[in-house]
């Protein structure tokens, strides 16, 4: 073990302790690089200077020897196409200086924050709000803006789309709700087209979720609570998809992104869209690969852990997996945890490439929010500072390539975005470019405490875990975004 | 673990006779009265005592079973609530004397116990207590009228009674006490 | 040693099942789910104590002497609230009922503060009635002392499932392969889904029986459980809407209400078609034995669940049910009152 951290002997030279300030010098040598762009990983050296990524080296040959994945990783900043940033409106659960730090802490240098604040984004004043507090933070995290899909999110009247896309809306959700009706989605779906701008669909039919709490099985049935079934999520995402093939012909720059997508059924209608050409785009998000309701119940094993050999759930209450006290609210989430087999399902989506992208759905919440009655408590996970270690889990297990990982939180996602030529970063460790890079060591954990987590929101069930990598830096547009307190 | 013999059969079997010739003999005969074992090893020591009187003075006296687990002063000290054996009482206990039965009289509180439990069941013109075995180191004010045998004991030791029907013999052991608290 | 009358007195009987040398060690009674057959067989054998209790002329013991039990019950309910009540003052304890509906707690104050007032008003034990499965949890994780559930949401209602345990066995001794039939709406019941627990824990031929759309995820559940895959020695269960089959040389049959509400939510046809194919008549439960107990857990829909001609039935044991109940909230209250000290996950059956 010494001596593979011996290879990270990049002591960063005179790197500047506050957050925001430029790069000056910063040498790694001998880390296992990984440049999605390039489509290319393996041993390597890289050099900063005055945040500029100058010189990265790839090493062969004896040079290479004894460097491994499971030490030092340099890998290209991450972009989280989904977060809820809180700031205007409910800044006790997270403002735009927290959740950026937090993004940062996540390895994330880019982040897409969610329509869904009080007053909602619909129009261009919000976005300015929210760019003058991410100006005011310091932080050197990118903030992408989605702009809503209708006024005030009510489904009702179409937002001021044109505006917010002069604005630089990167994308057009209701999120937290759908579109409220596919009439209202085929005309959005028709302008937002015209302004090449993607249209992020949360796929929820209110009428089958109504009341519901936790995923439809055996659960579910067990705890006594109301189910959220499957369809509620397959049959609006076949719509959305029926409505972006009918529009396409008018508007053949549409198109349809589905985000947090977390059933086997949601996904194949993603997998014959894509296969019959349709310009259909999704993610998913950590908590939907790594977790299960099983969770709920008190189980804290792995989604991959919690399959038996025939590929069929396991049961929680038969196998000792019962670690934590049920119906923590921790758990609840829209869409909400499934059962192993969706678990599979998106894993499984995720390393064939029908989830373009790992998006976190960062939700922060207040203790007070979610220390209620299971079935009253806000839905949402706290996880942009978790998702590399559920990813690196995966990875751990085998059941997902680091490089297939990095892609999904770097060039997939850039890919979704795509279309807006010169706003979006390639994501590559490309010499020249102005650094955007996370320093991580794979080989060391960190534990989830209340007290790790930069974010306000300490709504995670993985709070006393410990998760595998410890991002040693994050390097945003060549400045400091991050850096943890042992680097 | 260090065990010693202080009572056999025999000697079990002669102080129970003597007990039973000494409760008849308070009472002035078996008039009005009722003996109630005090659960576990009081029950056992009770039937018996029942079966000697009634063999002298060819008389079947009632006999019962008390069970003073919900009236222990140390419920809200032990680790977990002991176990309940069950109480029967066979008849109303106005106006009956009660001879309370116990295997070991130690500190009293089991008594006290007993007492605090009977009266809730009647008013009994008297209650008095028959041990085989008493081992002093009294914490309450209370004394049996009919000892079987007197054994000085120190607080490190067990004082054990066997009875055939609960344990397969008929003896009296003491035992130092494990880990001595 | 033998002479005229000198017998020995007679222990009292009772339905004390398998030998009951478990000690209990769970600080909170939120499910059965945790239970067991071992705990459930204390529980049982306490019980029986308690009942012996409760036919002498004063039904009190000192035992909980000093301890203040808090009854907290946010949805409406005579007969569970008072039958808790009689069990915490039969103990000598100190009561404090709270419906909450008549609290601050309809003035929005959250359960976690009503749960820390409560607490430093002084309460020992909780006993609570929530309409959200899951609420007793989130009460045990804030509070320092013991929480007993009285039903919650639809999930569980141990005390419940345990005093109709209790009340079979007095009838019918051991209840291995006995069949025990549930026929209701199942799906909105804590009864049911806590007596599938200690049920199955006992080895009963358990059925539950009802209409499809209210039979759902039970279908799913039993199948889990089938051929001895039952987590920690559970039995399976059979599901069935056909209600001949399932009455058909029962041994018990318990009705469960329907309600009226199941009827607006679009579940069922109406409560006249319920009462047609699934309700409990006397032609119905000629196909079970003859002698089989009928129970309900009550409040009782007659006419509806169950004609009021069963209800009335030498067989049926409703009124046993509740007697019982009290017995067995004693029991409860007793050993919960016992353990002192953390609370950790039980890991399911026999952790």
């Amino acid at each position: 073990m010494a001596e593979k951290r011996a290879g990270a002997a990049g002591a960063p030279e005179a790197t500047p302790l506050r957050v925001g300030a430029t790069i000056e010098l910063l040498e790694i040598s001998r880390a296992w690089l990984v440049d999605p762009v390039a489509g290319r990983e393996g041993p390597g050296e890289i050099v900063v200077r005055d945040g500029i990524l100058e010189a990265v080296t790839w090493l062969e040959g004896a040079d290479a020897e004894g460097i491994e994945p499971e030490g030092i990783v340099v890998t290209p900043g991450f972009l989280d196409l989904h977060v809820h940033l809180r700031e205007p409106g409910n800044e006790d659960a997270e403002t735009v200086a927290s959740g950026l730090a937090a993004a940062a802490h996540g390895g994330f240098t880019s982040v897409c924050a969610m329509a869904n604040t009080t007053p909602a984004a619909d129009e261009p004043g919000v976005f300015a709000l929210v760019r003058g507090a991410a100006a005011a933070s310091g932080s050197p995290v990118e903030l992408l803006l989605h702009g809503a899909v209708t006024v005030g999110r009510g489904g009702e009247r179409l937002a001021a789309l044109g505006e917010l896309a002069d604005a630089g809306a990167v994308g057009f959700s209701d999120d937290g709700s759908p579109v409220k009706s596919a009439v209202i989605l085929r005309n959005a779906l028709l302008y937002a087209g015209m302004l090449a701008v993607p249209l992020f669909e949360h796929a929820e039919d209110p009428t089958l979720t109504a009341g519901a709490e936790a995923n439809e099985g055996y659960v579910a049935t067990v705890l006594g609570l109301k189910g959220w079934p499957v369809a509620g999520e397959v049959s609006p995402a076949e719509r959305a998809i029926a409505v972006l093939a009918a529009v396409l012909p008018d508007a053949p720059g549409t198109r349809l992104h589905l985000t947090h997508l977390s059933t086997g059924g949601a996904l194949d209608a993603v997998r014959r869209a894509k296969a019959a050409g349709l310009p259909v785009t999704c993610d998913v998000t950590p908590h939907h690969l790594g977790f299960t309701d099983e969770w709920l119940a008190g189980s804290r094993r792995w989604a991959w852990e919690a399959v038996g050999d025939d590929g069929g759930a396991r049961d929680p209450w038969a196998d000792g997996a019962l670690t934590a006290h049920p119906y923590a609210t921790s758990c609840k989430v829209n869409p909400p945890l499934r059962a192993a087999e969706d678990a599979a399902a998106v894993l499984a989506a995720l390393v064939d490439g029908t989830a373009d992208a790992v998006a976190t759905d960062h939700a922060p919440h207040t203790q007070v929010d979610k220390e209620a009655e299971f079935g009253l408590a806000a839905n949402g996970i706290s996880g942009v500072e978790t998702a590399l270690g559920v990813l690196l889990a995966a990875v751990g297990a085998r059941r997902l390539t680091l490089g297939r990982a990095i892609e999904a939180l770097t060039t997939g996602p850039a890919r979704v975005l795509g279309g807006r030529a010169g706003r979006v970063r390639a994501r590559g460790l490309t010499e020249g470019d102005p650094a955007d890079l996370v320093v991580l060591d794979a080989g060391v954990g960190w534990t989830v405490t209340a007290a790790t987590l930069a974010s306000r929101g300490t709504n995670s069930p993985l709070l006393g875990r410990e998760l595998p990598g410890r991002v040693l830096l994050t390097v945003a547009d060549g400045r400091l975004a991050y850096r943890d307190a042992q680097a | 673990m260090d065990a010693r013999q202080i009572m056999t059969a025999d000697e079990m079997r002669r102080a129970i006779v003597r007990v039973s010739h000494e409760i008849v003999e308070r009472q002035a005969g078996t008039e009005g009265l009722v003996l109630i074992g005090i659960q576990r090893r009081g029950v056992p020591l009770a039937t018996r005592i029942a079966a000697a009187i009634g063999e002298h003075e060819g008389v079947g006296l009632p006999v019962g079973a008390l069970d003073i687990t919900f009236y222990r002063d140390d419920l809200s000290l032990v680790a977990q609530q002991p176990i309940v054996k069950g109480t029967a009482i066979p008849v109303d206990l106005n106006d009956r004397t009660v001879v309370l039965v116990d295997d070991v009289l130690y500190t009293g509180r089991t008594i006290r116990a007993a007492m605090d439990a009977l009266v809730d069941f009647g008013r009994p013109r008297a209650i008095r207590l028959a041990v085989l075995v008493d081992r002093g180191h009294r914490e309450l004010p209370i004394r049996a009228d009919h000892v079987g045998k007197n054994v000085p004991t120190s607080r490190d030791e067990l004082v054990k009674v066997h009875f055939v029907e609960t344990d397969g013999e008929d003896a009296v052991w003491i035992e130092r006490r494990e880990g001595a608290a | 040693m033998s002479g005229p009358g000198a017998t020995a007195p007679a222990a009292p009987v009772g339905p004390s099942g398998p030998d009951a040398e478990a000690a209990w060690t769970q600080k909170h009674l939120l499910d059965v789910d945790v239970l067991s057959a071992a705990e459930i067989g204390l529980v049982m054998k306490t019980t029986d104590a308690m009942k012996e209790i409760l036919a002498r002329p004063i039904t009190k013991v000192p035992a909980l002497r000093g301890r203040n039990v808090t009854i907290i019950f946010y949805e409406a309910s005579t007969r569970t609230r008072v039958s808790f009540e009689v069990a915490a003052k039969n103990l000598s304890a100190d009561v404090v009922n709270i419906a909450a509906s008549a609290s601050s707690v309809s003035k929005g104050e959250s359960l976690v503060d009503t749960i820390r007032t409560i607490e430093a008003l002084g309460a020992h034990m909780i006993v609570m009635r929530h309409g959200t499965s899951g609420a007793p949890y989130l009460a045990a994780e804030v509070f320092s002392g013991s929480v007993l559930n009285g039903g919650d949401g639809w999930h569980a209602h141990p005390s419940q499932a345990l005093l109709d345990l209790y009340t079979m066995r007095a009838h019918l001794g051991d209840l291995r392969g006995r069949k025990v039939v549930i026929l209701g709406d199942v799906l909105h019941s804590r009864v049911a889904r806590s007596n599938v627990w200690t049920l199955t824990a006992m080895g009963a031929d358990l059925w539950i029986c009802g209409p499809t759309p209210i039979l759902r995820g039970f279908d799913a559940w039993a199948a889990r459980w089938a051929n001895g895959r039952g987590p920690n020695g559970h039995g399976g269960f059979t599901v069935t809407s056909d209600v001949d089959a399932a009455l058909d040389g029962a041994d018990v049959v318990m009705a469960l209400r329907l309600q009226r509400e199941r009827m607006d939510a679009g579940l069922l046809p109406s409560l006249r078609e319920y009462a047609a194919r699934f309700g409990l008549t006397r032609e119905r439960l000629a196909a079970a034995k003859p002698d089989a107990l009928v129970m309900h857990p009550g409040p009782m829909n007659e006419g509806v669940e169950i004609a009021a001609d069963v209800a009335v039935l030498d067989r049926s044991v409703i009124t046993e049910q509740v007697a019982n109940g009290v017995a067995v909230r004693m029991a409860l209250l007793y050993l919960l009152s016992g353990v002192h000290g953390g609370w950790h996950p039980e890991g399911g059956i026999g952790g």
